[in-house]
């Protein structure tokens, strides 16, 4: 790692955080922000780019308009994950159908890459138990509130399926926030201890909510620590879908050939809320956002690079935003129409042979039933 | 002046929400104590999810309150140390279900620092944060993990139910020599029906005192926190139907006011314990222990308690109400016990 000479500390570390800064590391990228290639030898099949591309698109509209459903309750708290669909499509795309996902709080775009269907996300996001069931065709493991939970589950997952010899793999994703917790280190140990075929992904998006990056370590890019693990460390522009992609791709197959666990760090932004009930005006500038909105965007990078191919124009545009639309309309109204939840769904589940104490809650909730007056 | 009543007697007053009452309180705890020193997750610039630390971090200096990295066990644990060499934490959690990273902290060390060292060592810190449910968040932001402390040694918990609690007791856990854990209802926080006249000066309510927010003769009912409004309303409907209800509020669940709650007994001969947290192994159960040892032949019905189920709050937006105790809820139960 880079030292002294080339370190520097802008203040003091204590209450604000500084990050002392190295010069020997730069996010890896394929295309530059304008969309012009910086590894033409890296560009893959122009197909697969036009997937990417027509996912995020879709994708920033679901989250958009989830946003928009919330505020008229007809979502409860949301998580938005604008401005990190590469960071999200590109690298859950690296998956195989069967691979596990083990997903937090904001990685709707991700678990829709994997197979989630935006019904399910709707449905999940109003708190309806048909929503918490993830499908039984899919190896997703649940969302996860709990700071960051999921990285050992995903960790777990991965060393089960290498002991049954399953050749699946596992990935799961965390904020830079989330690093700062002790389960962070302990998944991505354990994994490198035991050589599981774990994907650790670090979606470094600038905030925790309102405490920037510098505050949770004085570290310049958080994949530094992949050297402390013994396993690959890999930096990527996370708006930048093709080096996303490429490099989940370099994890997933390493993953599965037996080489163990990767830890990605993708540099990228939210250029919205932390959630629906956040105000970002409290800690952050209007600026700050709309410069990535404007400079950075992931969505409009790929689409200069298809229309720089000759790959895409208006008229696709037109066309494939008709059809997200139509597609997400659709979702809504299956959604709506779904019944009011039975709320005898409060005591499924808890126990897979329910003890004395839950069964006679079964009584007490009939009755909580019967004093409002019937089911919901 | 400090002075330690039950009720605001003498000094300026002015109208405040639990939120501002709380805000108050770390404000003058600040400006009281030079020790005192506040951090947690979004605490300093934002003021806190719920806004309960803005304008301290202008007020004192960056300092006395600031942001930390995201990690609940490394916020107690480094109030732990400070504590030893003499600082006074008084840190965030940022919902009462993101206790449990800190849980080895707590249960650990918190717990035994002083008995550990043979008193070489002091653990005088204040861990905050909010509880409770009724408003359709998302998981672990609906939970009420008050059991998992009362039945930690060594620790004092704090459950206000109202502004004027809320403050004296927040600055009489600020100044013990104990650990202690402030609970604060989410529900609660700006609720205009609870806003009420709080003095403006420095005042204490003494940490293991219940306090009777209602007199009745009929049934106690013995809660603490977000519930004691909840049970203020079912009591004020079986009002109507002439059954005059007993309240109490704990204010404390650790160390309990048992004095207040078996004189309430005594007197009514009916107990409903009503609390957010899930039933088995609750304080209720606690608190039954406790009656039916010292005051069994004072009942004249079996204890009733009503509590969240024995699975998670409920996660599902359009049903917390069948989760969360609800003042239809222990209606039911005041009748049960009424009619046993
Ligand atoms: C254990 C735990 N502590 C606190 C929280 C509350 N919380 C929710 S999101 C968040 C910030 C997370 O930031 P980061 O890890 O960077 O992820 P991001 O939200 O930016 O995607 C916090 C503190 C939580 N969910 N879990
Ligand atoms: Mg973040």
């Amino acid at each position: 790692m880079a030292k002294s000479s080339r370190t520097t500390s802008k203040q003091d570390a204590t209450f604000k955080g500084s990050v002392t800064e190295t010069s020997d590391l730069k996010p890896f990228q394929i295309l530059a922000s304008d969309g012009k290639p910086v590894r033409e030898d890296l560009i893959p099949d122009l197909e697969l780019v036009e997937t990417l591309y027509r996912k995020m698109a879709q994708m920033r509209y679901l989250d958009d308009k989830f946003f928009a459903l919330a505020k008229q309750a007809r979502l409860g708290t949301y998580a938005q994950f604008g401005g990190q669909e590469a960071s999200q499509v590109g690298s859950a795309f690296a998956l195989e159908r069967s691979d596990y996902l083990a997903p937090m709080y904001r990685s709707t775009a991700a678990m829709i890459t994997h197979g989630w269907s935006t019904k399910n996300a709707i449905m999940y996001w109003r708190g309806h138990p048909e929503g918490w069931r993830l499908p039984d065709n899919l190896n997703i493991l649940p969302i996860i509130i709990s700071i960051p939970g999921q990285y050992v589950h995903g960790a777990g997952a991965a060393l089960g399926a290498k002991l049954k010899g399953t050749n699946q793999i596992a990935m799961t994703y965390i904020g830079e926030g989330g690093t700062s917790q002790g389960d962070f280190h302990i998944a991505v140990n354990f994994a490198s201890a035991t050589n599981a075929p774990c994907v650790f992904i670090i979606e470094n998006n600038g905030w925790a909510i309102s405490v920037p990056r510098a505050v949770q370590s004085k570290v310049d890019y958080l994949m530094r620590r992949a050297e402390g693990y013994g396993i690959p460390g890999y930096l990527v522009d996370g708006n930048d879908v093709l080096a996303v992609h490429h490099t989940a791709k370099q994890a997933v197959d390493d993953a599965r050939a037996g080489k163990g666990p990767s830890l990605i760090e993708q540099m990228t932004y939210r250029i919205r809320p932390h959630t629906t009930g956040d105000e970002t005006k409290a800690y952050r500038t209007e600026d700050e956002a709309n410069d990535w909105i404007a400079n950075r965007d992931p969505i409009s990078r790929v689409k200069k690079f298809l229309e720089l191919e000759k790959r895409w124009n208006d008229d696709r545009e037109v066309a494939m935003i008709a059809e997200i639309e139509s597609e997400f309309a659709e979702a809504l109204a299956a959604a709506d129409a779904a019944p009011a939840p039975d709320p005898r769904a409060i005591l499924e589940y808890a126990m897979v042979n329910p003890g004395q104490n839950l069964i006679a809650q079964q009584a007490e909730l009939e009755r909580r039933i019967a004093a409002f007056g019937g089911a919901a | 002046m400090t002075q330690t009543v039950d009720r605001p007697v003498e000094g300026e007053t002015r109208p405040m929400t639990m939120a501002a009452a709380i805000t108050d309180a770390l404000d003058l705890a600040l400006a009281h104590d030079p020790s005192v020193v506040m951090y947690g997750e979004d605490v300093g610039n934002l003021g806190g999810v719920y806004r309960i630390t803005t304008g301290l971090q202008k007020k004192h200096g960056i300092a006395r309150v600031f942001d930390c990295p995201l990690t609940e066990s490394g916020i107690v644990g480094t109030a732990v140390g400070m504590a030893a060499v003499g600082m006074r934490p008084v840190v965030e959690l940022q919902f009462g279900g993101f206790m449990m990273p800190a849980m080895d902290q707590i249960y650990s060390h918190v717990s035994r620092f002083r008995y550990r060292s043979r008193g070489r060592w002091k653990t005088p810190l204040v861990v905050r944060f909010p509880v409770g449910g009724g408003l359709g968040l998302l998981e672990q932001h609906a939970d009420s993990p008050e059991t998992y402390l009362a039945h930690t040694p060594g620790i004092k918990v704090a459950y206000p139910s109202n502004p004027y609690d809320a403050k004296g007791l927040l600055l009489s856990a600020i100044e013990d020599d104990d650990p202690v854990f402030f609970f604060e209802t989410i529900k609660n926080y700006r609720d205009p029906k609870l806003r009420m006249e709080v003095p403006t000066g420095y005042y204490k309510i003494p940490l293991g005192k219940a306090r009777v927010a209602r007199e009745g003769s009929d049934v106690s009912l013995i809660t603490w926190g977000g519930m004691v409004q909840q049970c203020e309303t079912a009591a004020a409907a079986a009002a109507e139907s002439g059954i005059q209800c007993e309240i109490i509020d704990l204010r404390t669940i650790s160390p309990i006011d048992l004095e207040t709650i078996l004189e309430s007994v005594e007197k009514t001969g009916r107990v409903v314990i009503v609390h957010e947290a899930n039933l088995t192994g609750g304080m209720g159960a606690e608190i039954s222990a406790l009656i039916a040892q010292h005051a069994l032949y004072s009942l004249e019905a079996p204890i009733e308690r009503v509590a969240g189920f024995d699975t998670m709050p409920s996660p599902f937006n359009s049903l917390n109400h069948f989760s969360r105790p609800e003042a239809i809820h222990i209606a039911d139960a005041i009748r049960k016990v009424l009619s046993a």
